[in-house]
Parts: structure tokens; C-alpha cells; sequence
């Protein structure tokens, strides 16, 4: 005799299929949030195809009076602010996390990756914040003294200001930092044991076995760490854009004041009110977008490789 | 001494004296932010409004309040979507579709704030004609899902496979396993991980600009325009007069505060998870 379903069965049967139900709704909702971003960027930036085309990326003119956009100043403000960053904090990042992995006792280690969080932690207003008013004033000297130096007139008397893309490199290189450093370290700490210890009992010094056997294993996911360091770099907003100056004209040199594509957007898009200007600064935004996309991706493969290796 | 002696000191030197900067940035940059912070503390700080441009006194309890109604509303939103994401990736692990979750959860984490922000403007301020600290939160939460996905799925693959399988045993359902094991087994660490979500999305000021926009007054209805602390911080840093400058590094001790709270209360929690595990 086939047993009736109990009011009771019926209700945990549905209460099942809601949960499964609910499940599947927000893991699917999660990725058509990338589909709606890219979506909805393309339909409110079509003004600014519609005007330019695609010469946007490589044209150098961005100017709000005659209404001509071109996004090449701000890409290459995100390049070079992003890879001079990368550049200046990758070897502190590195040698941070050999220092973690291989030299401190955890007595030393604790404190010190608890205050890796710390800096990791802090909201990019607050660096801006710093920036703005502790570490500006001191590229501000400086380039007045390196102007001196090479006897430019125009360096000393912008100098001083302090705002540029080096105020912004020297910002972001310690915004990352504590992010590569500890991305760096969580691939160090997977090295086999037995590994460096066999390299230390056949008398290799302790840089000797780094060099040889640790650094070696942890070649790919340290590229991947620093390829999602660049990508935060690249997206970075509100202390580029405290310390960046806002400049329009494709910078020549690196005390130029300058834009990112994000500082840009932060900067001038309250005051934008022509549909031209509105749609190019989203358009700054998609491709924006779709760099941070790739670069994300791309990091993810890299590290999954490096830890399958 | 040979040179590779020479080297392995060199170097061993080079990798301390990299951290000690770190930790000379640090101390830096929290030295300013906690001497000048207090220092330009007082009262009414907390209980008041901003004055008009140019005067001093005034305060940012508008913007202290807006800071706590923007983030709960925004972690309101956003939980339920990321909980449930996180218990579908975990429940089907190993299966494609779960891996393309995870992938976008990764990506929607690394995508600049800004264009998130820019975002909550074209999706919702324009449509719905205002700046509104609703249209903030739905920024925030779209933040707030993606750390939540990842916390939520790391924290249940912890649960003990041996705790599941006996329920499955007794004749449970997956619904009841996932609720009244899994997650009762990792309910604070699934809570730990909605205080680091909150403490990041809390200091974000991009995704404010162009939504929450800012507001002078003490404003408790989320759908009209709101301050918030990070927004406070950037506008009062960029304006011209000393007051409000000296204000922006109180309301930047305020909000690591708040932050560090926020993480503390994580960080009590996972240490709890742990010991109940060992």
C-alpha cells in the first residue's frame, strides 16, 4: 500500500523547491549583473559613439567648450599611473613577503600581518586624504629642487602645487602594497617544506634556497597577484583623484597634472550636462569596465594554474 | 666570506629594511590620521550639521547617520542575494555553472567603484528622476554580494562533510541540511563575513558621488539625497577653507574607527569559529 503524502511532506517538499529555487535565482542573478553593467554602460554611452566612433580611444583632445572627446590623456594617465605603481611597490611587496614567509618568527609575523590588513583596510577617501595634505606638499618640494636641478623655470613654479601623476604613482605604490604583499605571501607559505629544507641540508644559504627553490615555485601566482594588483591600481578612484589635478591636456611630463579614467569621471561628471560629455564620461566607464573584467579573469587563470602546478 | 654569504646578508637586510618601511608608512599615515583627528574633535562635532561654506563650527551627525542607514540598507539588500549565491556555489561544487558564479563573483569584486557608481546613476537615479540614499545602498550591495558570495561558500566548505552526510543519513532534506546544519555550523563565520563586507563597503565613497550625492541636512528618508562619511571627507578635503579641512580629518578618524570596529567584531567571531573547531 503506497503511503499518502503528509501535510507536513507536502510542506517541507516546498519549502525545498523555494530554497532550491531561491538559490539558483541569486547564483543566476550574480552573473547576469556582469550582462546588466555592460548593458546598460553601452546604452548610456551610445551619444558618445554616435559623435566619435571609435577613434574616442586614440584621440589626445578632451575638451568640455568645443565638445571633442578623446579618451587617449586619460588612458594613458591609467597606464602610467597604474604601472608606475606596480613597478615602485612590487620588489617592497616581494621582499615584505619573503621577509613573512622565511626570516620572522611568529611573534614578529602576527603583528606585522595584522597591520598589513590595517593599511589594506583603510578607504581610498582616507589616502586621498593624507595624500592630499601630507604627501603632495613633499612632491611639491621636491619638484621645485629637481626643477632647479635641470634649471626648468616651469617645473619650480608649478612645484608649487604637487599635484600629478607622481603624487598619484607614489599614492597608489602604497595603496597596493599591502594587497600584493599579502597575496604574494599566500603563495609562499604553500611551498613543500620538504623542498626547502632539502635545499638547505645540501648547504645552500638561505637567499640561495629563495632564489633557487622558493621564488621558482611561486613564479605563476605571483604574476598572477600582481596582475590583480595592476587591475586595482588601474580602477583606483578617489585618492587618484584627490591627488591626480585634474588635467585635461595629455601630460608630457610626470609633475604634469593629469586624469586616470576613473579620477576623470569622479571629477567632471556633476558638472557635465551636455548628453555628449554625459555619454563620453560613461563611455570613460566601460572601458574602464571591461579592462577591470580582463584583467580579473586573466588574474584568476593565472593563480589557479600557479596552484595547480 | 664568500659571495654567496655576502649575498644571502645583503639581501636577508633587504627584505627586513622593506618591511620596516611598511611599517614606517603605516605608523605615518595612522599618526596623522589619529593626532590631527582628535585633535580637531569636539562636540558638537557629533551633534551637529555643517555650517555654510566658509564658517566654522557645525558638525556631520547628517553624515554620520547617513553613513549607518546607507550601509544597513545596503547589507540588507545585499545578504540575502549573496548567501544564497554562496550556499549554491558550495551545494554544487565542481559543477560548471558553479564555477562561472565564482568567476563572476571574482570579477564583480575587482570592478572599479566608480563604475559602479556611475551605474547606480544611469540605472536608477535617472529613472527614478532623483539622488536618493536608496539608489547608494543598490550600489553598495552590488559590492556587498560578491565578498558575501565568496565569504559565505568559503565558510560552508568547512562545515565537516561527516556533519552532512549523517543528517542526509537520517532521511533530511538538502533544504533542512544546508539550513539546520551547515549553516547553524557556520553561522559565525557567515557573520563575520557580512562585518568585513560592511566594514569595506562603509569607507566607499565612489559609488556615493553621483547617488547618495550629499545632503547639509540630518535626512532619515533613504529616498531623497543623503551625506555619508567618506562622501564628507572628499568634499571637505577639497574645498578652500582651513575649518572644513580640519573636519575632514575628524570625520577620517570617525570612520576608521567605525572600520576597525567592524573588523574587530569579525575577527572576534572567526576566532570563536576556530577554537569550536580545535
Amino acid at each position: 500500500m503506497a503511503a499518502q503524502p503528509s501535510p507536513s511532506d507536502r510542506r517541507e517538499a516546498a519549502r525545498e523547491r523555494a530554497f532550491t529555487a531561491a538559490s539558483l535565482v541569486a547564483a543566476v542573478a550574480l552573473v547576469a549583473t556582469i550582462a546588466l553593467f555592460l548593458v546598460q554602460l553601452l546604452i548610456t554611452s551610445r551619444t558618445s559613439r554616435a559623435a566619435f566612433g571609435l577613434p574616442f580611444l586614440w584621440h589626445s583632445e578632451w575638451n568640455p567648450v568645443t565638445e571633442k572627446f578623446g579618451a587617449l590623456p586619460m588612458i594613458v594617465g591609467t597606464l602610467v599611473t597604474g604601472f608606475g605603481a606596480l613597478l615602485i611597490s612590487t620588489p617592497f611587496a616581494l621582499g615584505i613577503a619573503i621577509f613573512l614567509a622565511d626570516y620572522a618568527g611568529r611573534k614578529v609575523a602576527e603583528p606585522i600581518k595584522y597591520l598589513i590588513g590595517l593599511l589594506g583596510g583603510l578607504p581610498s577617501v582616507i589616502f586621498g586624504l593624507w595624500g592630499l595634505f601630507v604627501l603632495v606638499p613633499i612632491v611639491g618640494k621636491f619638484e621645485v629642487w629637481f626643477g632647479k636641478l635641470v634649471g626648468s623655470e616651469a617645473l619650480v613654479a608649478s612645484g608649487t602645487t604637487g599635484v600629478g601623476l607622481l603624487a598619484a604613482i607614489l599614492l597608489l605604490a602604497i595603496m597596493i602594497l599591502p594587497f600584493s604583499a599579502s597575496l604574494i605571501l599566500e603563495s609562499l607559505l604553500v611551498v613543500p617544506t620538504e623542498l626547502k629544507e632539502g635545499a638547505l641540508a645540501l648547504g645552500a644559504t638561505k637567499w640561495d634556497m629563495i632564489q633557487n627553490v622558493e621564488l621558482p615555485y611561486v613564479r605563476k601566482s605571483t604574476v598572477g597577484a600582481l596582475v590583480l594588483s595592476l587591475g586595482r591600481a588601474l580602477g583606483e578612484t578617489m585618492a587618484v583623484t584627490m591627488v591626480i589635478g585634474n588635467g585635461m591636456k595629455m601630460p608630457t611630463t610626470l609633475f604634469d597634472p593629469a586624469n586616470t579614467l576613473a579620477s576623470a569621471i569622479a571629477n567632471q561628471f556633476l558638472e557635465a550636462t551636455s548628453p555628449v560629455y554625459i555619454g563620453s564620461l560613461i563611455q570613460l566607464a566601460l572601458i574602464l569596465f571591461v579592462i577591470a573584467i580582463i584583467i580579473n579573469v586573466l588574474a584568476r587563470v593565472i593563480l589557479r594554474r600557479g596552484i595547480q602546478q | 666570506m664568500t659571495s654567496r654569504k655576502l649575498k644571502n646578508g645583503v639581501m636577508g637586510f633587504l627584505v627586513a629594511a622593506s618591511a620596516v618601511l611598511l611599517i614606517a608608512v603605516l605608523v605615518v599615515i595612522v599618526w596623522h590620521i589619529f593626532i590631527l583627528g582628535v585633535k580637531y574633535l569636539n562636540w558638537d562635532f557629533f551633534t551637529k550639521t555643517p555650517t555654510p561654506m566658509g564658517e566654522s563650527g557645525g558638525g556631520v551627525f547628517n553624515a554620520i547617520v547617513g553613513t549607518f542607514l546607507i550601509t544597513l540598507m545596503a547589507a540588507a539588500i545585499g545578504t540575502p542575494f549573496g548567501m544564497f549565491a554562496g550556499i549554491y556555489v558550495a551545494e554544487h561544487r565542481g559543477q560548471r555553472f558553479a564555477g562561472v558564479v565564482r568567476l563572476c563573483a571574482d570579477a564583480l569584486q575587482g570592478v572599479p567603484s566608480i563604475v559602479i557608481g556611475i551605474f547606480g546613476y544611469t540605472f536608477l537615479v535617472v529613472r527614478f528622476r532623483s539622488y536618493s540614499a536608496l539608489s547608494a545602498s543598490v550600489a553598495l550591495a552590488f559590492m556587498f554580494v560578491p565578498t558575501t558570495t565568496r565569504v559565505t561558500e568559503e565558510v560552508l566548505n568547512l562545515v565537516p562533510s561527516g556533519l552532512k552526510e549523517a543528517a542526509y543519513a537520517l532521511g533530511a532534506r538538502r533544504s533542512s541540511v544546508v539550513w539546520n546544519v551547515s549553516i547553524k555550523t557556520a553561522a559565525a563565520g557567515i557573520t563575520s563575513g557580512l562585518l568585513t563586507s560592511m566594514a569595506r563597503i562603509a569607507g566607499e565613497t565612489a559609488p556615493l558621488l553621483f547617488t547618495a550625492f550629499g545632503s547639509r541636512y540630518v535626512e532619515w528618508n533613504m529616498l531623497r539625497p543623503m551625506s555619508a562619511l567618506p562622501l564628507q571627507i572628499f568634499v571637505n578635503a577639497s574645498s578652500p577653507y582651513p575649518a572644513l579641512q580640519q573636519q575632514a580629518w575628524s570625520a577620517a578618524f570617525v570612520l576608521v574607527l567605525l572600520i576597525l570596529l567592524l573588523q574587530y567584531g569579525a575577527k572576534h567571531l572567526i576566532a570563536r569559529v576556530l577554537r569550536v573547531k580545535a
